[in-house]
């Protein structure tokens, strides 16, 4: 390849050059270059390497799908060299190479291809002796470019934008159809994947080109119109949301209407070494020697199945590029005014013969092309095959449409075999398709159809109306039905990201893999990065021959978002990651408070005192709570209200336990089950008055159990109102001996135990701050929880912390409270019960009321009643306490799994390692020892013991005068 | 041209109301709620009052009201509300309040939330019930002097993560924030 002479209307500016390296060595392209339009001006004989074979590879296809030349970048991995415009001072480098792309080591891979046929690494993974081998094999091999996680964190902030018409595409047809719909007045956003606007307009100049300059410079000059080029449309979603991606952010593009103008992708004839360099689209020629003026050889074979590569040929000459041959596939082309001008400017035309392999030089390009007759029987006369030298190779024999977008968004597709292309069939509202992609390949007729497209398309979004009557599809034959040519020593590539030849996918149909979606899964044809672009169309017409099926009958296989590679970073965004904070996360950053996260909450895990450990300052915390009196943030609990006379009906319905009975003034443990009699929350529901209760939920349950009660109460139509205030109002938990004299010189309220027994509910006031008390006692210890609105939230802190210091008070995080309420063996629901665990096994049936008329799950646990339980939850001492088994760690039994452990902790107070576990019904009967195996396989002892394992009596709770 | 800002209204107040009967327990207080559902309107100033009042309909028998520091609406609102007249529930709302205001306002919104907003007119009084990077809100679109701004409200313990990452968009954008942390 070489650079031509300046030309007006070429994209590079050779006013401007910029130096850049590539493997090591400096080179120098122009402004407007892309990386490989540059490189390849430089004479290099290849600029990368295939994925699997490691073979040689230059410019293939010039179209945003060139998977054998993305590099590394600055750092940067997989940047697309055929897109990506050059800047001063790049550092370029080949991926997937080992000791550089001159020097590969696994070259060598090329040689042993005919050990790794299709399918090898699933086969190598049966062996699980060699598992690990091979993993380790295929880890070092296999990738593409490097992730350096050294990179400077780039944000690429992700934003949303509204239009009434997406135009994707823009061709002649796209920007026809972006014309028309902002002549009837809508608002439109034509994007196109392409550096400039365009798409296959190549020309050096004409009317043709003109006209769509025009077209293109009313658009952009037009308020209505946002014209965005080097934009990817990715992947289409639910409504007419289309994701935009360009170099620095994804757009989510929420469109009325959108027009898919995206034209065909054109694919390679399949011979034997069609993948050498040198050998490319023609097409890719046609933008490589009109925009960037680099010629991709001196002597061109061009191969051809179809008009435009007669029209390819002219062009080149025009730009002073000519075409040595032109090899037709066909014996009666139909195009005899192209063949006519052709042979016109010299050109040798050569018919009805195939390729039968190109030839690689002592470079490793293309030297020369073989070639056979067809015989009129349709097979290749091998016996005359003759051999033209050359030192490139164009091929212009077919098109695939790009539909892939189209069927994402809901579009079903046929195939044409007049056209050898599948077609848009039924489009859903909104979606409207136009040009080549819809079957319609002249010029005149592609603006047509894009003019009727766009008006379509803004009548649809209620500007003007849809006036232009359809346009007729091709007559002519752009795609050749099988341009593929077997060879007894292979390397007939159809797909160029996989290195998948013709005998990969006849294997893969002999194994049994003979349907389009089992071949593309099995092969993996279409899952590089190109995503079958240039591969889906030629595999499908592989298959078709082996099955003795028509292309239409196998159908395509399922294109799903993405359609086109997105950087992670582009997905990252901003990284917004959502955090709630309680009233007083300030009053715990001043404390030391260590944090975790819970739920989507922050909280703290503990607070580092005085260069305590972690440990240390745990176990402080529960030692003061057990001894004194302790202070936690509850706030994280979900806090809802319910108003209105049928309130206490809605909480006998949603609850196993019974609510409208419950005496004003009083609380009571509730659980919530789903309608398979599951545990999927708990809490505690006060009654506050006659018409309104008061309940707490988990803490990461409070969202979904809201929603959920939402639908409960819209499908009941109970008379009642909820009410989420969980971030509206605080809570504290002030609990230990010390807590009710403590807390009486704050508030008003009588704390008397005969005032304000076990379970009652008081409001009142601490400190002008009207706040709701609640006498309940999860760690087991006297105390209250305190719920405040979230305005006066950090006066009451302060206010408890301040009276309580003077009584040796300590903060308390989560962990302590873990601990704490393990003692006393309160289930955490989510922790100790898993996605099936029913009252039964929880030991929680006394929070059941069975006799009730319904409640949710109710019947279900009817049955599991008969049934018997699963598995139990138990109390575990561990007889070893020096080590300590984990959460999750099984119990053993005779070498089978009994059950799991699912809270552990060492307790101060009880001196021992104390657990509950979801054991067999079996193992839970019998109050004997387990085993329960740790890191390294090692077995502990443990003895079950019925709970609480502190104050079983529930003493402490109900202590008088304290 | 008017700087990009975003501000945290600290010293506002809110009041929330559900039940069939709230709107016309509201009138009867001299409070007219809108008639339409997601809209809002500013009512009158009762007497000794100079503070607007901005009264949202969330729904059929849900009502959001504000009111700025200075006002006494609400207050009086609440003193009355303590006889739990029937068919009306107060409803606790400590929400966070943001104004987003100034040039590339839209900007902003489209860089956190998906809708619209530059095709609303703020004239319709609309008030937008969405998601904003994650966070269940309130906007309401309003335009003073010819400029719009926008009137954000969310739970309180979302309020600095929604105040931070709104202030680190606008200061991206050129803009400055306060009373919230970017």
């Amino acid at each position: 390849m070489h650079r031509l002479q300046e030309l007006p209307g070429e994209w590079i500016d050779r006013s401007v050059a910029l130096k850049f390296h590539f493997e090591g060595r400096e080179y120098s392209g122009f402004a407007g270059d892309t990386i490989s339009s540059a490189l390849a001006a430089t004479g290099l004989p290849y600029l990368g390497r295939s994925f699997k074979y490691h073979r040689p590879r230059s410019i293939f296809s010039f179209a945003d799908h060139d998977s054998n030349l993305m590099f590394q970048v600055d750092g940067v991995p997989n940047v697309r060299g055929d897109v990506t415009p050059l800047r001063e001072g790049m550092q370029v480098t080949a991926i997937n190479t080992f000791g550089g792309l001159y020097n590969d080591k696994a070259r060598i891979l090329d040689r042993f291809s005919a050990f790794l046929p299709v399918g090898f690494y699933y086969k190598a993974f049966h062996s699980k002796r060699l598992f690990p081998r091979w993993e380790r094999m295929f880890r070092r091999l296999t990738g593409l470019g490097t992730v350096t996680l050294s990179s400077p964190r780039a944000l690429t902030p992700k934003r949303y934008g509204f239009c009434d018409v997406l135009v994707i595409g823009a061709g002649p047809s796209g920007i026809c159809a972006a014309h028309e719909a902002v002549q009837a007045g809508a608002r439109v956003v034509l994007v196109d994947e392409g550096l400039r606007a365009g798409g296959s307009l190549t020309a050096v100049d004409g009317e043709e080109r003109r006209s769509m300059s025009a077209l293109l410079q009313a658009l952009v000059r037009s308020p209505r119109c946002d014209v965005r080029t080097a934009t990817v449309a990715s992947g289409y979603y639910a409504d007419h949301w289309v994701a935009l991606t360009d170099a620095q952010r994804m757009t989510k593009m929420r469109a009325k209407a959108v027009v898919f103008a995206t034209g065909v992708i054109e694919q390679p004839a399949v011979f034997r070494n069609n993948d050498l360099p040198g050998v490319m689209m023609a097409s890719g020629a046609r933008r490589l020697v009109a925009r960037y003026r680099v010629a991709p050889g001196r002597k061109i074979i061009l191969l051809t199945g179809n008009v435009e590569g007669y029209e390819a040929a002219v062009e080149l000459h025009a730009h002073g590029v000519p075409v040595a041959a032109i090899v037709d596939l066909r014996a009666d082309s139909g195009d005899e005014l192209a063949v006519q001008a052709c042979t016109k400017l010299g050109v040798q035309i050569v018919k009805a013969h195939v390729p039968v392999q190109a030839i690689r030089g002592f470079d490793a390009r293309v030297q020369a092309l073989d070639i056979a007759p067809l015989q009129a029987s349709g097979g290749v006369n091998r016996d005359a095959t003759r051999r033209l030298d050359c030192d490139a190779v164009l091929m212009s024999v077919g098109w695939a449409a790009a539909t892939q977008l189209l069927t994402q968004a809901g579009a079903t597709t046929a195939f044409s075999p007049l056209l050898q292309q599948f077609l848009p069939d039924e489009l859903p509202a909104g979606i409207f398709a136009a040009g080549r992609l819809n079957g319609v390949f002249d010029f005149n007729s592609r603006c047509a159809d894009g003019r009727r497209a766009g008006g379509a398309a803004a009548a649809y979004c209620g500007y003007g109306e849809s006036r232009l009557a359809p346009v007729a599809r091709s007559t002519r034959v752009p795609s050749h039905p099988f341009a593929i040519v077997d060879h007894d020593s292979a390397k007939n590539f159809v797909d160029f990201d996989e290195d998948l030849q013709v005998k990969d996918l006849q294997h893969a149909v002999q194994e049994g893999f003979d349907s389009s979606e089992l071949m593309k899964r099995y092969s993996t044809v279409g899952m590089g990065p190109s995503q079958g672009k240039h591969s889906a169309m030629n595999a499908l017409r592989v298959l078709s021959r082996e099955r003795g099926m028509s292309i239409g009958q196998l159908g395509l296989t399922t294109a799903r978002p993405l359609y086109h590679p997105v950087p992670l970073k582009i997905l990252a965004g901003r990284s917004f990651s959502v955090e709630r904070r309680t009233p007083v996360d300030a009053q715990h950053a001043a404390l030391g408070a260590v944090w975790m996260p819970a739920g989507n909450w922050r909280r703290p895990e503990y607070y580092a005192v005085g260069g305590a450990t972690r440990l240390q300052s745990i176990a402080a915390e529960v030692s003061t709570v057990r001894h004194r009196v302790g202070l936690i943030d509850v706030g994280t609990l979900g806090k809802i209200e319910i108003y209105g006379p049928q309130a206490g009906e809605f909480l006998d319905r949603v609850y196993a336990g019974s609510f409208s009975t419950m005496r004003i003034g009083m609380t009571r443990y509730g659980l919530m089950l789903d309608e398979a009699g599951v545990i999927i929350d708990d809490g505690v529901v006060a009654r506050l008055s006659s018409e309104m209760y008061y309940f707490t939920t988990t803490t990461g349950g409070s969202a979904t159990v809201f929603r959920e009660l939402l639908r409960l109460n819209a499908l009941w139509g109970l008379d009642c109102q909820l009410v989420n205030v969980t971030g509206h109002r605080a809570a504290f938990n002030f609990a230990g001996p010390a807590c009710r004299a403590i807390l009486q010189t704050l508030t008003d309220i009588d704390l008397s135990e005969a005032a304000f027994p076990f379970l009652a509910n008081r409001v009142g006031q601490i400190g002008g701050v009207e706040s709701r008390f609640l006498r309940v006692g999860f760690v087991g210890e006297l105390g209250y929880e305190i719920h405040v609105p979230a305005g006066g939230a950090v006066a009451v802190w302060n206010a408890l912390y301040a009276a309580g210091v003077a009584h040796g008070l300590r903060v308390f995080g989560v962990e302590a409270q873990r601990l704490l309420r393990l003692e006393k063996g309160h289930l955490i629901v989510g922790q100790d019960t898993d996605g099936l665990t029913d009252p039964f096994e929880a030991n929680a049936q006394w929070a059941v009321n069975m006799g009730k008329p319904f409640f949710v799950g109710q019947r279900s646990l009817r049955i599991l009643q008969r049934r018997g339980p699963r598995q139990m939850l138990v109390g575990l001492e561990f007889a070893d306490s020096a080590r300590m088994a984990k959460e999750s760690h099984l119990l053993i039994e005779q070498g089978d799994i009994a059950g799991r452990i699912t809270s552990i902790a060492r307790s101060a107070v009880l001196n021992k390692v104390i657990a509950l576990a979801l054991v067999t019904p079996q193992r839970a009967a019998a109050s004997s020892d387990v085993q329960v195996r740790i890191e390294g396989g090692e077995m502990l002892t443990a003895r079950i013991v019925p709970t609480p394992f502190y104050d079983p009596k529930n003493q402490r709770q109900r202590v008088e005068g304290a | 041209m008017s700087l990009l800002t975003v501000h945290r209204q600290a010293d506002s107040c809110h009041l929330g109301l559900k039940g069939a009967s709230a709107t016309q327990w509201l009138a009867t207080h001299g409070v007219i709620a809108p008639t339409a559902p997601n809209s809002w309107s500013g009512a009158l100033p009762g007497p000794g009052e100079v503070e607007p009042l901005i009264v949202a309909r969330l729904g059929a028998s849900e009502l959001f009201l504000q009111e700025a520091a200075g006002g006494h609406t609400l207050e009086r609102l609440s003193q009355a509300l303590r006889n739990s007249p029937t068919g009306v529930y107060p409803v606790l709302r400590e929400d966070t309040a943001l104004v987003l205001a100034g040039d590339g306002v839209h900007d902003v919104l489209a860089q956190v939330c998906n809708i619209d907003f530059g095709a609303m007119s703020p004239e319709s009084r609309v008030i937008v019930m969405t998601l904003m990077i994650g966070v269940a809100v309130l906007v309401a679109p309003q335009v003073a002097a010819d400029e719009r701004y926008y009137r954000i409200w969310c739970d309180p313990s979302y309020g600095p993560y929604l105040g931070a990452s709104l202030g680190a968009v606008v200061v991206d954008c050129g803009g400055v924030c306060t009373g919230v942390s970017a």
